[in-house]
């Protein structure tokens, strides 16, 4: 099984079809690379590699033409080209079809006039050839690698001179408006009131602002009216909530363990939900980011530990990925995935079984990593985050209830032990053991995950009492060992001389090699992941990967700019949005310029601001909150989402299970579990319609909607379709809007009763039934006019876009 | 709020550009999104001057380059990369060598734990684990030469799904309906059916990436049975289709206000598209869905398994027309106990793909849809090293199978070779760019003019590479 996610780093475009990162090729210049790949490659690949490449059933004459070396190299008659000469290369006179013994491609398919003087212009070029003998690639060691931007120190750039200066508000105008200035483009002009407070409450708390804060928005005069709501955001607890979520997505959260030998354990991760509590208090209390890294990887060894035992959660971020059916090896794989991808951008664990093919990660590093968390384990019992109080009514149940079932399971445990043989009568009584195992140590996690005693838990890591090194698995194979990997940090982002780690596993020397501010990855990793979700695509668009396969920056300076500012200011994440969200660049409306999305389609210069589809928790959370139902607790066991009666907290609360996550949260890209993810697709599918269409969920907010005393006490029609405009988009209606509305009302038929089914049932027989519903079946009461004109407005695109 | 009047010197639009806008509005209000797709297949010249042409939807069934032999697609992706040379590709030698080192290779071979015997009339030898496949050799006709580029489950699925090592390149399915547009319209053109939570890759497997949303494969959890919990939220509780159809209206008449806003956002065209597609799948998917409607008969031919019940849909949407149906029926990665294991995942298959078959033939669907088989990569001839006692294979890119039937494909017929231990493929070769290549060849497509305008450049499912084989086409 160990396989099974040994290819997991790879999967964000690492790989690539075409050039691999390598020595010489590094230094060919953008323009000659892509003359090649427009010109060159395609007329070789698709004239000459049938029978001149290393995937040839046979190869002729001796010459390959698939690699640099095999070109220069040459076959039979000897090297194919000489660079910069056409007239004395014999690949150029073979497509000329000059010389009769000489043709090619042969049997009269001569290249088109304009192929050859493709090839022509190539070699007088030089023959600039990007391709590599991968035979020959020395994995990843290459010299050019570790020139590679993101593994350069933080450069501490001062804000570019540019021309329209009125426009800069921040220095991060300045870096945005050099790149249009270059272009000669403009910045769009700034967004108005009523959709820059939309679209900042949504960035920060993933929710609509409320008719309240619109108004006083729109009504506050002063300069810093813009900043103060920026503030207000920043210091609402909805704020932890919505960038927690982010950040368990980076953390592959989940409530549950994936694979599990389940006489053994039960799939269940009864206190998972502290780790989320904990991310969301640090995001709340601005935690500096470099104590929130120490924290999840260390926490117990920290002194503050001693005193404060809530830290401890914090670790769940190495310790509740999938459990591989306890396969180790994977789980530390997990766990080195997670904290490499998570905090550096790197994707370590392609170096498992080979050096890494692209960046300059050898796998001695990878095992490096593995040594130090081989040398850590979970306690057997994880430790409470408070002592529950002895007297407490429901802690003695809790544990009156908990204890018997510990006591049976420890019975059965033992008599399982001591069954010998396989007869079929011994093979009967294990079975039928194994079953009754399974159950108990589920209602054992149920009652840990549910029972309101439950006292809360760690999910803590501890170093093991003789931490070792572990040896290199040679092609990551667990008995084909090799070197001993000193545990230590890795050699690309610490040198060739750095030291070994001594303290115990090694895991808070790691903690602090990450959180060093001379380490070039870690701040600019959170900087684009934090501008990534404020405009929908980060400088570097791959936020897991900043290695040399990830796209240049589109704003090298600025993602540096703010890289240095993050560590100059403490490490405060709440002043790094501070500073995004007052920029010009920020406030941008987002018209669209047909003239610009010629030049720049996808918006990278950032000409202006980007339309985003809410994610699941965003949208599922606001028509919660405007149909008035939502519920603000905090933090606690976790929430079921999924069935009726519905939980109307956040979304962020809810339980997670990495086997089965709800049907409608895959239709909305929710993050996998499995593995590290800084960035969810954005699918548009028709699931997505129907959960908006006839999801109960969301007609029965319609209807709370329009139930409210203050809709009920408007007596006019106008005002009432004004009243749900303010609520469901933030604003008024336009006249034609309001048009159309009132003719829905008015145009609507009383529902005839036998269309709508025999089962119509009262308001009284409804509640009744409510509890025992699943979701879709059975006939419900039909809406009033004003319930469906509301739940229309809830599928209106608005509802479910940013802009 | 519209946007503000407030403009910056120099920012505000030129008058070219209100022309462009607004003729590349009138396109894209007349014809959908997809009429420009559609121009890249049909050539330019098509559209020049179409603007009083009659609506097309992008999902309107298109003409092919060259005449078809297939016209529907069912794709069983075996993820986990099965054997070969357990299940469709006999080595003798392996036997032979059992338990000692093979020349060139790392480690001692594994004989396959089993009997391969000679089938139907064209006495093609087919693994004893698919005995009612093997029973249907006769109509299929299997790649015994497959290979790929990567040995990891994740990049080599996402890979045979998008022709991509990449991130974000369109799915086969959605290059697909893209090129042929579907035959009806209240069905999506692309369904994947998988029997429980996202497969490795996710979505990836069955995106529409740069190509417009419409192309999207619909992904369907199968291991329900009832229609309401396949498709969620199917059915509104709430009031009949009319009224339905009367507040969609008027959502679509609110959303196209909003767009006008916004130009004719993309992905707020996609979800124009996306309602609308929901709406109408709210009759007929439901009727599709609804396996409560198949006699028990079928149940008796397929069997009742979760395999069974998922190739019973899949042939309930190519019978409604679906252009291309992907069914995940993965757990092949037997690294160890492949004894025990393999055959278990066979048995899974084995009923059920040769009822489907069988059941397409007797429909008269088998010859117009092409049926293909295979996983990701396959496995290595010698035992996995993991050091256990219940050997199992390990990663292999080199040399894997493939199965096609009907759609076009030759009946009956192995293609191409493996080297003497299946170690590699040796002989007519077949990359997952020439199995693309191909499957768009059989639909009437040349892979390499099935292009996509996106930032600048023409791209196609089978990157700059891609042969068809002709070899297995009939």
């Amino acid at each position: 099984m160990s396989w099974v996610t040994r290819g997991v780093g790879m999967a964000l475009g690492t790989w690539t079809a075409l050039a691999a990162g390598h020595v010489e090729a590094a230094s060919l210049t953008k323009a000659q690379t892509d003359f090649f790949e427009a010109n060159v490659r395609p007329v070789l690949a698709r004239h000459c590699y049938k029978c001149h490449s290393r995937d040839s059933e046979k190869v002729k004459g001796n010459l390959l033409l698939d690699t640099r070396q095999g070109v220069l190299r040459g076959g039979e008659t000897g090297p194919a080209i000489v660079p910069g000469n056409p007239e004395t290369s014999l690949l150029i006179k073979a497509v000329r079809y000059t010389d009769p013994d000489l043709q090619m491609p042969p049997k009269g398919e001569k290249l088109d006039p304009a192929q050859i003087a493709s090839l022509e212009s190539w070699v007088r070029m030089g023959a600039p050839d990007p391709r590599e003998d991968t035979a020959s690639t020395s994995a990843g060691q290459g010299k050019t690698d570790r020139e590679h931007w993101a593994f350069q120190p933080v450069k501490a750039t001062r804000p570019p001179e540019v021309q329209m200066r009125e426009w800069v508000a921040n220095p991060i105008d300045a870096f945005i408006l050099q790149r249009l200035e270059e272009k000669g483009m403009k910045p769009s002009p700034p967004t108005d009131k009523r959709t820059l407070i939309r679209r900042a409450t949504f960035d920060l708390a993933g929710l609509p602002p409320t008719p309240e804060e619109v108004q006083a928005f729109l009504k506050d005069d002063s300069t810093n009216a813009y900043a103060k709501v920026v503030d207000r955001l920043l210091k609402s607890p909805r704020y932890g909530e919505r960038w927690g979520r982010y950040w368990l997505d980076v953390a592959r959260y989940s409530d549950t363990k994936g694979e599990v030998r389940r006489r053994l354990e039960d799939v269940r991760y009864p206190f998972a939900w502290t780790y989320r509590d904990y991310v969301i208090q640090s995001l709340n209390n601005d935690t500096p980011y470099n104590q929130f890294i120490i924290e999840q990887i260390a926490a117990d060894k920290l002194p503050s530990a001693k005193t404060d035992p809530t830290r401890l959660a914090a670790m769940g971020f190495l310790t509740l990925g999938n459990h591989f059916n306890n396969n180790r090896n994977d789980i530390i794989n997990d766990r080195i995935d997670v904290v490499t991808k998570g905090f550096l951008g790197l994707t370590v664990t392609c170096a498992r079984c080979h050096d890494h093919m692209f960046d300059p990660i050898p796998t001695q590093d990878y095992y490096s990593l593995h040594g130090i968390f081989a040398s850590s384990e979970e306690p057997e019992f994880e430790p409470l985050l408070t002592q529950p109080k002895g007297n407490n009514a429901e802690y003695q149940d809790y544990f009156a209830q908990r204890s018997k079932l510990a006591a049976e399971q420890q019975a059965m445990e033992t008599q399982y032990r001591q069954l010998k043989g396989t007869s079929p009568a011994v093979r009967k009584v294990r079975r039928e053991l194994q079953n009754k195992q399974t159950q108990t140590l589920s209602q054992i996690a149920k009652l840990d995950l549910n029972h309101p005693g439950s006292p809360p838990r760690a999910m803590a890591m501890q170093d093991r009492a003789k931490p070792a090194d572990s040896r290199v698995f040679v092609r990551g194979e667990a008995d084909n060992k090799g070197d001993v990997a000193p545990r230590r940090f890795l050699e690309v982002l610490s040198g060739p001389r750095r030291s070994e780690f001594h303290n115990g596993s090694g895991r808070l020397e790691l903690a602090h090699a990450i959180a060093d501010p001379r380490n070039p990855m870690t701040a600019r990793v959170i900087v684009n992941r934090v501008w990534q979700h404020h405009f929908g695509q980060g400088f570097v668009s791959t936020p897991d990967d900043l290695g040399t396969q990830s796209e240049p920056p589109s704003h090298a300076g600025l993602i540096d700019y703010l890289a240095a500012e993050l560590v100059a200011k403490g490490w405060s994440l709440k002043q790094l949005h501070r500073q995004i969200m007052l920029s010009n660049t920020y406030r941008q409306s987002s018209a669209a310029n047909p003239r610009y999305s010629q030049i720049d389609p996808n918006n990278r210069l950032l000409w202006r601001a980007h339309v985003r589809r809410l994610d699941f928790e965003a949208l599922r959370d606001s028509i919660l909150a405007i149909g008035g139902r939502l519920d603000l607790t905090m933090y606690g066991q976790p929430a079921e989402l999924e069935r009726e009666p519905y939980s109307t907290r956040r979304s962020v609360y809810g339980y997670i299970d990495r086997n089965k996550i709800p049907e409608v949260m895959n239709h909305f890209d929710f993050a996998n579990p499995d593995m590290p993810t800084g960035k969810r697709y954005e699918t548009i599918v028709p699931q997505q319609a129907l959960f908006l269409m006839n999801s109960p969920l969301v007609v029965e907010q319609a209807k709370s909607l329009v139930h409210r005393p203050q809709f009920d006490a408007l007596t006019e029609d106008d005002s009432r379709v004004e009243w749900l405009y303010e609520r469901v988009v933030q604003r008024p209606p336009r006249p034609e809007e309001l048009a159309l509305g009132l003719t829905f009302v008015a145009d609507f038929a009383e529902p005839d009763q036998d269309a709508v089914g025999t089962e119509v049932a009262t308001d009284s027989k409804e509640k009744r039934k409510e509890g025992r519903r699943k979701p879709g079946s059975g006939r419900r009461k039909p809406l009033t006019a004003w319930e469906e004109y509301a739940h229309a407005l809830f599928q209106t695109s608005e509802v479910s876009f940013v802009h | 709020m519209g946007p503000t009047l407030e403009r910056l010197p120099g920012h505000g639009p030129r008058l070219e550009d209100y022309f462009l806008t607004r003729r590349q509005w009138l396109c894209r209000a007349g014809m959908g999104f997809g009429a420009l797709g559609l121009a890249s297949i049909l050539g330019e010249d098509f559209f020049s001057g179409t603007l009083q042409a009659a609506p097309v939807s992008p999902l309107a069934p298109k003409p092919t380059h060259f005449p078809a032999k297939a016209k529907q697609v069912v794709h069983i992706f075996a993820q986990g990369a099965p054997s070969h040379v357990d299940t469709w590709d006999p080595k003798p030698a392996l036997a032979r060598y059992d338990g000692k080192s093979i020349p060139g290779m790392n480690g001692v071979a594994m004989a396959s734990p089993f009997q391969f015997q000679k089938k139907g009339r064209s006495g093609i030898e087919v693994s004893e684990v698919f005995p009612k496949l093997g029973d249907m050799v006769d109509e299929l006709a299997i790649i015994r030469s497959m290979h790929t580029d990567i040995p990891a489950h994740d990049v080599a699925t996402v890979f045979m799904n998008t022709g991509s090592l990449r991130i974000s390149k369109p799915s086969l399915g959605s290059w697909v309906v893209y090129g042929l547009g579907t035959e009806n319209q209240n069905m999506p053109g692309f369904i994947s059916l998988r029997p429980g939570g996202n497969p490795t890759g996710g979505s990836q497997n069955w995106q529409s990436s740069f190509l417009p949303g419409v192309y999207q494969g619909v992904s369907v959890n199968t291991t329900n049975t009832k229609v309401e919990q396949l498709i969620q939220n199917i059915r509104n509780p709430y009031f009949p289709l009319r009224e339905q159809r009367r507040q969609l209206d008027l959502v679509h008449q609110l959303n196209e206000m909003h767009s006008q806003t916004l130009q004719k956002e993309a992905q707020l065209e996609a979800r124009l598209e996306a309602f609308e597609m929901a709406f109408k799948m709210q009759t007929e998917a439901t009727d599709a869905f609804d396996l409560a409607k198949e006699p028990s008969e079928t149940r008796e031919l397929y069997g009742n398994s979760k395999q069974a019940q998922q190739l019973i849909i899949a042939r309930r949407l190519i019978e409604r027309g679906v252009r291309f149906v992907q069914v995940w029926a993965g757990g092949w990665d037997h690294h160890n106990d492949l004894e025990d294991q393999l055959p278990r995942r066979a048995g899974e298959i084995d009923q059920p793909l040769a009822a489907f078959i069988k059941d397409l033939k007797q429909r008269r669907l088998l010859d117009t849809t092409l049926v293909v088989w295979g996983g990701e990569f396959g496995r290595k001839p010698v035992k996995d090293q993991n050091g256990n006692d219940n050997p199992g294979r390990d990663h292999n890119n080199r040399a894997f199978s493939t199965v096609l039937a009907g759609g076009g494909a030759r009946h009956g017929i192995t293609y191409g070779e493996t080297d003497e231990f299946g170690g590699a493929a040796v002989r007519n070769k077949v990359h997952v760019h020439d199995l693309h290549a191909t499957i768009l060849a059989l639909l009437g497509f040349d892979h390499e003019k099935l292009t996509y305008r996106y930032n600048g450049r023409d791209f196609r499912l089978t990157n700059v590479a891609g042969t068809v084989v002709k070899g297995v086409m009939a």
